[in-house]
């Protein structure tokens, strides 16, 4: 019963007898020994999650384990066979300290004002790629090119953290960066103008029919739209209606339409609508 | 009117029986709770019996179909993982694992081939949680707790046999048409 017990408490499974002892804890990377008892030859197997070998040994003497061969974190099945039967013993390979953050951001792409709009997802690994899954508090940050900046520490939680922020009110680049201790891991998300906002039309009369242009396209926040954008102007006369599609070139979009009597511009770009431009006959 | 009461007594037996035959479709149907995926009596390297539970999922809400996905491609993913145990074919692990876990796993074959080993992993019964799962769905976390009776073999001779407890965490993440394993880590304890 106490036997039991205590292979129970150090976490050993002991198939027969107890002439196996693994180390009770052991960090990955960290050499160890296994102690062995008896007398005679014997033979030595390592089953573990990234390395597995064989061995002849001498019972009673211990078993060193060298750094590749515990490098690699979870459950290590260790079996020895001597002329008796075989007997083995378990026991658990934990992750050292966070070496690398295996870091998921997205977008790469985000309109500006946008409600929890960019997103962090980081796993801190140590230096043999095991999931660290003890807490480590994980620092994410998010710059903007302008100068604002927000700072969120995690706590890592069954080996991950994460984290939500809305996109700034400006345009450009803004740095996502996650770090634990002296270790960081930056992305860029590149922060673009939303839809246009009180997008508006000019126009005039010339030789050809009627030139109209918009006023720089800029979104509510007042950053350009990128060039591109396509702004859709609709001519009315009482001969019918014609449309034209225009991509934003220089911060402005222009179109002519061939109309001589009196017309009725009206420009729209994506779901907004801009003013109604009222021009006279010839 | 005798036979006419005769044949809607009939006719109400009838709807009755539709309802006690049927109940059981309606009820697997609209049953909400963990899914499980696997045959349940399992010879060796038959399907894995996988029971996911998605209840803690988050931050992101798991939908129902990308649940069964997940438990399906999981179940095959330790299909034919014990399939390269047991028949030390490091090419069956090609199809569900990827990065390290591919590489490790890979790795401990070869060894164990090396040595003159190989392993066996029956009657395998999962039963996992969902723990994570990210905000852009690019990502899940399980927690497995795996039922097994392993046995590990020198040439024919079994060298070890128990009926084992293992607990790994798991992280898969989507590939072109299927979840794949990227880490498979075993714990003592979640």
């Amino acid at each position: 019963m106490l036997v039991l017990l205590s292979a129970g408490l150090t976490g050993v499974c002991l198939a027969q007898g107890a002439d196996l002892r693994p180390p009770a804890a052991l960090t990955a990377g960290q050499p160890t020994v296994i102690a062995t008892s008896g007398s005679g030859e014997a033979s030595f197997y390592l089953l573990g999650p990234g390395h597995t070998f064989r061995k002849q040994v001498h019972l009673g003497q211990e078993i060193p384990l060298g750094i590749d061969q515990v490098r690699t974190a979870g459950r290590y099945l260790a079996i020895l066979c001597s002329a008796n039967g075989c007997r083995s013993a378990l026991f658990y390979v934990t992750p050292a300290s966070p070496a690398s953050l295996s870091f998921l951001a997205h977008p790469s792409r985000v309109p500006v004002k946008q409600l929890d709009a960019i997103s962090g997802v980081a796993f801190p690994y140590d230096k043999f790629h095991n999931l660290v899954l003890a807490p480590v508090t994980i620092d994410f940050q998010l710059k903007s090119s302008v100068g604002d900046s927000i700072s969120r520490p995690t706590t890592t939680q069954n080996g991950v953290a994460w984290f939500r922020a809305n996109s700034s009110n400006q345009a450009g680049t803004a740095q996502l960066v996650a770090a634990v201790g002296d270790l960081s891991v930056r992305r860029v998300v590149q922060q673009v103008a939303s839809d246009p906002c009180n997008l508006r039309v000019k126009g005039q009369r010339t030789a050809k029919g009627i030139l109209v242009e918009t006023e720089p396209v800029r979104d509510c926040s007042g950053n350009p739209v990128p060039d591109g954008t396509v702004v859709t102007f609709t001519e009315t006369d009482p001969a019918g209606k014609s449309t034209v599609d225009m991509p934003i070139k220089q911060g402005v979009a222009r179109a002519q339409f061939l109309a001589a009597g009196p017309a009725i511009i009206s420009v729209a770009s994506g779901v907004v609508m801009g003013n109604q431009l009222q021009l006279g006959g010839q | 009117m005798r036979p006419h009461f005769a044949l809607a007594r009939i006719s109400s037996w009838s709807a009755l029986s539709k309802i006690f035959i049927l109940s059981p479709v309606f009820i697997a149907f609209f049953w909400c709770g963990p899914r499980t995926v696997g045959a349940d009596s399992m010879p060796a390297n038959s399907l894995p019996q996988v029971q996911l539970d998605a209840r803690n999922a988050g931050p992101r809400t798991l939908e129902n179909l990308t649940q069964q996905n997940i438990g399906r491609h999981y179940a095959n993913a330790w299909q034919n993982l014990a399939a390269a145990f047991e028949h030390n074919a490091p090419t069956s692990l090609s199809d569900y694992f990827v990065g390290a876990a591919r590489e490790q796993l890979g790795q401990a074959v070869a060894d164990q081939q090396k040595a003159g080993l190989h392993s066996r992993y029956r009657d395998q019964r999962h039963k996992v949680d969902v723990v994570f799962y990210a905000p852009e769905g690019d990502i899940v976390e399980l927690h497995d707790s795996v039922e097994c009776d392993f046995e590990v073999f020198e040439g024919e001779k079994s060298i070890h046999h128990e009926p084992a407890v293992l607990r790994y965490v798991v992280l898969m993440t989507p590939s072109a048409d299927r979840w794949v394993i990227r880490q498979l880590q075993a714990v003592s304890q979640f």
